[in-house]
């Protein structure tokens, strides 16, 4: 055969060669395939690298372990029948509804500590972890007084350091029109350490806070968010660190900027987070 | 309630032989160990919830997956804006490029680094296809595309996924072979 004809029928080959590793090639043209095969040692090694690599493929996928608890985890949603313990982050609007847990209708203002009168509403092991969020929010951008001049973009780089300078930009990027970013800082809350973007938008007052999870402090895989007071607050976890979004828009409003806002902070700790 | 446990009994001895499957494809399409968990657990409770309109002796296998997939795509629409569409405009101009050379010896980290850097789509199609060896029948009812959809889609992917296993092969100093034809 010349080369022009062995070109065509390695080319051909090539087209079948997909559906061959699937075993979806038809008889007539497996044989045909074969038969080319045993001709043209090229596409023979070039079948092989295909298997080889679609074996590899498969050994390396279900060779990841899988968490040992997922069974349990997974039998007691389904014989509880009620709605699983830590939902989806897709269902976060189902476990707005449900975890919607502290709902108190007073706010007492107390002169001394008034973040303290708030968070003494929240109870319950869920509630004093999204407390962490809401107290930095309350301390820092609502009972103190911060500029209301926004920072520039090389002021917040500055006031965040090397280690979170970048993660500015991305929050800006998912900030909805009429968001903007007041301040970004570090700041200490408690005795705690946080990450504080301060967001303003049509009189309304957002934080998005991070702080590293300390032992105990876990909100698994799942977005929460409970109301306490006229603040919102949606909570998660990722790579270490607890992330908040809290603010006094309504419930909805709130739980859209955080699902908005929280793959590029994923994205970003992923990175990052040391 | 004993007929509610022998249901559930039955739910579980079904389903559950596949959960380690269907974690180790949502980890892979989601790139992240607690989302797959969250996505498994979703996939349980919907095929839980709609238990009774499963037929039993068909499919149980495929049926879990097709909710996996649909729950995943859900999440994908909500937490992610329109990267698709452009991963696949990328992986339509790299895809035309002849079959690179590949490392004999890789590593799993390696293939798996490869796969998650594959679009969504050809990701879903590769791993459905190659790791969990449905049919392209079966694939095409999984997604709810043609079946010409799937075979384009995994070609692709087979290309991309070599592509990016052929940059260990430049690190490692290995040339294309000769070009295809050139035997006598």
């Amino acid at each position: 055969m010349n080369a022009a004809g062995q070109n065509g029928a390695c080319a051909k080959a090539r087209t079948h060669m997909d559906a061959y590793l699937s075993r979806e090639l038809p008889e007539p043209d497996r044989r045909k395939l074969a038969g080319h095969l045993e001709a043209c040692p090229i596409c023979a090694a070039d079948l092989e690298t295909r298997t080889r690599l679609r074996a590899q493929l498969q050994a390396a996928v279900r060779s990841a372990p899988v968490p040992p608890a997922l069974e349990g985890r997974v039998r007691r949603a389904v014989r509880d029948e009620g709605p699983p313990h830590r939902t989806g982050l897709w269902a976060i609007a189902a476990a707005a509804a449900v975890i919607a847990c502290v709902a108190l209708v007073s706010y007492v203002r107390q002169r001394a500590n008034p973040e303290n009168a708030i968070l003494a509403k929240t109870s319950g092991p869920l509630a004093a972890v999204l407390k962490v969020g809401l107290r930095d929010h309350l301390q820092c951008a609502v009972f103190r007084k911060y500029a209301k001049r926004p920072e520039a973009a090389n002021e917040m780089a500055a006031d965040l350091g090397p280690g979170f300078a970048t993660l500015a930009p991305l929050v800006k990027a998912k900030l909805p029109a009429g968001f903007f970013i007041v301040s970004a800082h570090h700041c200490t809350a408690d005795g705690r350490h946080y990450t504080h973007f301060i967001i303003a938008a049509a009189g309304k007052l957002i934080s998005l806070v991070l702080t590293r999870a300390k032992p105990g402090e876990s909100m698994g895989g799942g977005i929460y968010q409970t109301g306490v007071d006229r603040f919102q607050v949606v909570g998660f976890e990722s790579h270490g660190y607890l992330a908040y979004v809290i603010s006094d828009l309504d419930a909805e409003q709130n739980l859209q900027l955080a699902a908005s806002l929280a793959p590029s902070v994923r994205e970003f700790l992923a990175t990052h987070a040391g | 309630m004993s007929s509610k446990r022998a249901r559930t009994e039955e739910f579980e001895k079904s389903a559950l032989p596949h959960l380690h499957e269907l974690y180790r494809t949502a980890a892979r399409l989601l790139g992240d160990a607690v989302k797959a968990e969250d996505a498994v657990q979703e996939t349980y409770l919907q095929a839980w919830k709609s238990f009774e309109r499963f037929q039993p002796g068909t499919n149980c296998r495929a049926w879990l997956f097709k909710i996996l997939v649909n729950t995943i795509h859900h999440h994908r629409r909500k937490w992610s804006n329109l990267r698709l569409v452009k991963d696949s405009e990328q992986v339509l101009e790299q895809a035309t490029d002849p079959p690179p050379p590949v490392p004999e010896h890789i590593t799993e980290g390696e293939i798996l680094r490869a796969l998650d850097r594959l679009p969504a789509d050809y990701r879903t199609a590769v791993l459905l296809a190659d790791v969990q060896e449905f049919s392209y029948k079966e694939i095409a009812g999984l997604l709810d595309v043609p079946i010409g959809t799937v075979m384009s889609r995994l070609s692709r992917a087979r290309k991309l996924l070599r592509g990016e296993l052929s940059a260990l092969a430049r690190a490692y100093g290995i040339r294309r072979a000769g070009a295809e034809g050139s035997q006598p």
